[in-house]
């Protein structure tokens, strides 16, 4: 145990006296406080939609008619004598709609990008949409497809005589909703768990690779012969994974806490838009930080069990390959998931050793789980950290000194059952 | 102080790599260990650091059972390596940490030790930034930082320039004269019968000779003669002697300069002298040969080292 402490301390001295980890932190840090603080000091209220900057949290939409902002330019032809440019104004509010002479003009002006689009009018029911490079989120054809059964409806009421405001009234009657959400809302939390999945699945992956080159490089510089008659294999093992473990924890609190506190202190100036990211309950932060830290001590155990396994750091990836595509499945799966969250597939996740570091928060963010089912993951995790612990150990004991070809998973652990 | 090794047995899955070896040492005398490559001198030294567990076999320490924690134990790996990036002082502290040494005194450990393998000026400069024979000096000076009472040094030599082979010998020296009981590993032969008092040949996992230096050397002098002539080559002198002198002797050996001979039979010494001086043999040198330990080796080992 002392021998532990010993080794925990040097292990741990290699990050922090590392300037890349400090700098990255304070600056990864500093950074995002420095982003989210930015309302304070910067009118955004273009962005955020709340005036900040001389004076305190003004909405400042109302303000938003009068503003002399550059329009975007539209242009349409009129084949059908259907347009009415007043419902297009309407319906584009900033833009700056020109009739075009002919079609091969609308074209040559989109194509040398004095226009954002241009819309060819064929018949009351049908057009043609111009677009020089159509972006992901180009709304206009639609907005243009409501503006033309817009002109369909009036020219349709016009010409019986009927009232075009009244039909709508009856067709679009407003609803009153009130609603109350009894126990979670998936819409809100559903960005931040997919943020949080995110963390882990890169802390696992980041530090895992970096405990299992860190083991390999003691192979490979052959320090390992010096340590391994100096101290347990046990001690070098779980010094350099909790070492590891309270790094990761320590530079992912420091730029979450950061970022975090920093969005609450000024979440009235942001007005509430990135609470979907960064507004995340202490209870969901607990539980990720708990079911977050086991998943990592799992994987990491296993990491540094792989990094025996080969005498050159080029070989890592090779040995820890295997363990790289359950980690990827299991992202994949607990992001696809996230949109079942009560469904069969994770409620199995979420017992999974493999698995539960990112599922059962996610659970607990968004679905419906009893505590019993907290309480039983929670310790399966334990029993697995530790099961992953021993047999770490073993791997690590028997790979340390073996050194050329990288040896086989499959071979060690028939190696071990010799052993035993 | 005295280690026993008695009859340690090793094997690595269906393969037995050591068949019981049997070895003992004394403080105040240096034991050389030799083999081959693969013959098994590092799996015993690793079952003596319990790094590996032997199948059977005993470890005495004074007579009791031998526990590598309870007592100090410097070894010097072969395969050298410490961590290239980090500080030699730092790493030194750490060695001396794990090996229990008290916090206050690890670094003046440290510091003892890097002065007398002439390297303290090294000690805040990252392990990489130093040539390849001061690392050898940092890495002897990890070995001795918790001032162990037995030394293992496998290879201690190789990689040393001449200058820093002296400022090694000497430290050896002073390990052997300081009452520690040291292990020396080495193909350097010479290095051997310069500080070892003892020795053990391990070949194929079995210790084929082991004993006191002197006396292994004497029994393999016994009835060995050298000869060379001024008027005949190895060649020529190895098959006058194999035609005119097979009833006194054979040919054993052959040096640059002479041939090693063995009397056979009840002749003696004299007799060979009086039947060379009636023979057509110019004799240019000729007397007892007391055997290097190399040559004791390969007689035993069956090749070169």
């Amino acid at each position: 145990m002392k021998k532990f402490g010993i080794v925990l301390r040097y292990e741990l001295s290699e990050y922090f006296n590392s300037k890349g980890f400090v700098i990255f932190t304070l600056l990864l840090a500093l950074g995002g406080a420095v982003l989210l603080f930015l309302p304070r000091f910067i009118d955004l209220s273009g962005f955020t939609g709340v005036q900040t900057v001389g004076g305190a949290g003004t909405n400042s939409e109302a303000d938003a008619s009068g503003d002399e902002t550059e329009k975007t330019a539209y242009l349409y032809l009129d084949t059908a004598g259907v347009v009415r440019a007043e419902v297009l104004q309407q319906m584009f509010p900033m833009g700056d709609w020109q009739p075009a002479q002919s079609e091969e003009a609308l074209i040559a002006a989109v194509k040398a990008q004095e226009a954002e689009a241009g819309f060819v009018v064929l018949g009351p029911d049908e057009y043609r949409y111009y677009v020089f490079n159509k972006a992901m989120t180009d709304s206009n054809a639609a907005i243009f497809s409501q503006a033309m059964k817009q002109f369909y409806r009036m020219d349709y009421c016009e010409t019986r005589g009927l009232d075009l405001n009244e039909i709508m009234t009856v067709a679009d009657v407003p609803i009153t909703v009130e609603e109350q959400v009894l126990n979670k809302d998936s819409g809100s939390n559903y960005w931040y768990c997919y943020f949080l999945v995110i963390v882990v699945f890169m802390l696992i992956v980041l530090y895992g690779q970096m405990i299992a080159v860190a083991v390999t490089n003691e192979k490979s510089n052959r320090a390992i012969e010096v340590l391994v008659t100096s101290t347990t294999p046990n001690s070098l093992l779980f010094g350099k994974v909790i070492a590891g473990a309270i790094g990761g924890l320590l530079q992912t609190g420091i730029i979450m806490g950061a970022v975090l506190v920093s969005y609450e202190v000024n979440r009235q100036q942001w007005g509430g838009m990135l609470d979907m990211f960064l507004h995340i309950p202490l209870d969901v932060i607990i539980s990720f930080a708990a079911f977050g830290l086991g998943g990592y001590l799992f994987y990491a155990f296993l990491y540094g069990a792989m990094g025996a396994l080969v005498s050159k750091t080029e070989d890592v990836s090779k040995s820890s390959g295997g363990l790289q595509v359950v980690i990827m499945v299991v992202y994949f799966f607990s992001l696809v998931q996230l949109m079942d969250i009560d469904g069969p597939i994770t409620r199995v996740l979420s017992f999974l050793p493999i698995s539960s570091y990112s599922t059962m928060f996610a659970r607990i963010a968004m679905g419906t789980v009893a505590p019993w089912e907290i309480v039983v993951s929670f310790l399966i995790l334990v029993v697995s950290i530790l099961g992953a612990g021993v047999l770490g150990a073993k791997l690590y004991r028997m790979g340390t000194l073996r050194y050329g070809n990288p040896l086989k998973l499959s071979t060690a652990l028939k190696s071990l059952r010799r052993s035993e | 102080m005295r280690l026993e090794v008695k009859d340690i047995r090793k094997s690595f899955g269906e393969k037995e790599v050591l068949h019981g070896i049997s070895f003992q040492v004394e403080s105040g005398r240096a034991l050389g260990l030799l083999g081959r490559n693969g013959a098994g001198k590092t799996t015993t030294i690793r079952i003596l650091m319990d790094v590996f567990h032997a199948n059977s076999g005993e470890i005495f320490f004074d007579g009791e059972k031998f526990i590598p924690s309870k007592h100090g134990i410097g070894y010097l790996p072969e395969e050298r390596g410490l961590y290239p990036k980090r500080t030699v002082i730092d790493q030194m502290i750490y060695l001396a940490r794990l090996r229990g040494v008290h916090p206050s005194d690890a670094k003046a450990n440290a510091r003892k030790w890097l002065e007398r393998l002439e390297v303290a000026e090294y000690e805040k400069r990252k392990l990489e930034t130093l040539s390849k024979g001061n690392q050898q000096k940092v890495q002897l000076a990890s070995t001795l930082v918790h001032n162990p009472e037995i030394v293992i040094l496998d290879e201690p030599f190789s990689g040393l320039d001449p200058v820093n082979s002296q400022i090694l010998k000497d430290v050896v020296n002073e390990l052997i004269a300081d009452n520690r009981l040291v292990i020396f590993s080495s193909h350097q032969m010479s290095y051997v019968e310069e500080f070892c008092d003892n020795i053990a040949i391990i070949d194929q996992g079995e210790v084929v000779l082991e004993g006191e230096l002197r006396e292994i050397k004497k029994e393999h002098g016994h009835n060995r003669l050298m000869l060379a002539a001024e008027n005949l080559d190895g060649g020529q002198l190895e098959e006058k002697l194999a035609g005119e002198f097979a009833d006194l002797l054979r040919v054993c050996g052959r040096k640059k300069e002479f041939l090693i001979l063995e009397l056979t039979g009840k002749a003696g010494r004299k007799q060979v002298m009086e039947r060379l001086a009636s023979s057509d043999i110019e004799v240019e040198r000729f007397g007892s040969y007391a055997p290097s330990l190399n040559d004791i080796f390969v007689a035993k080992v069956g090749e070169e080292s």
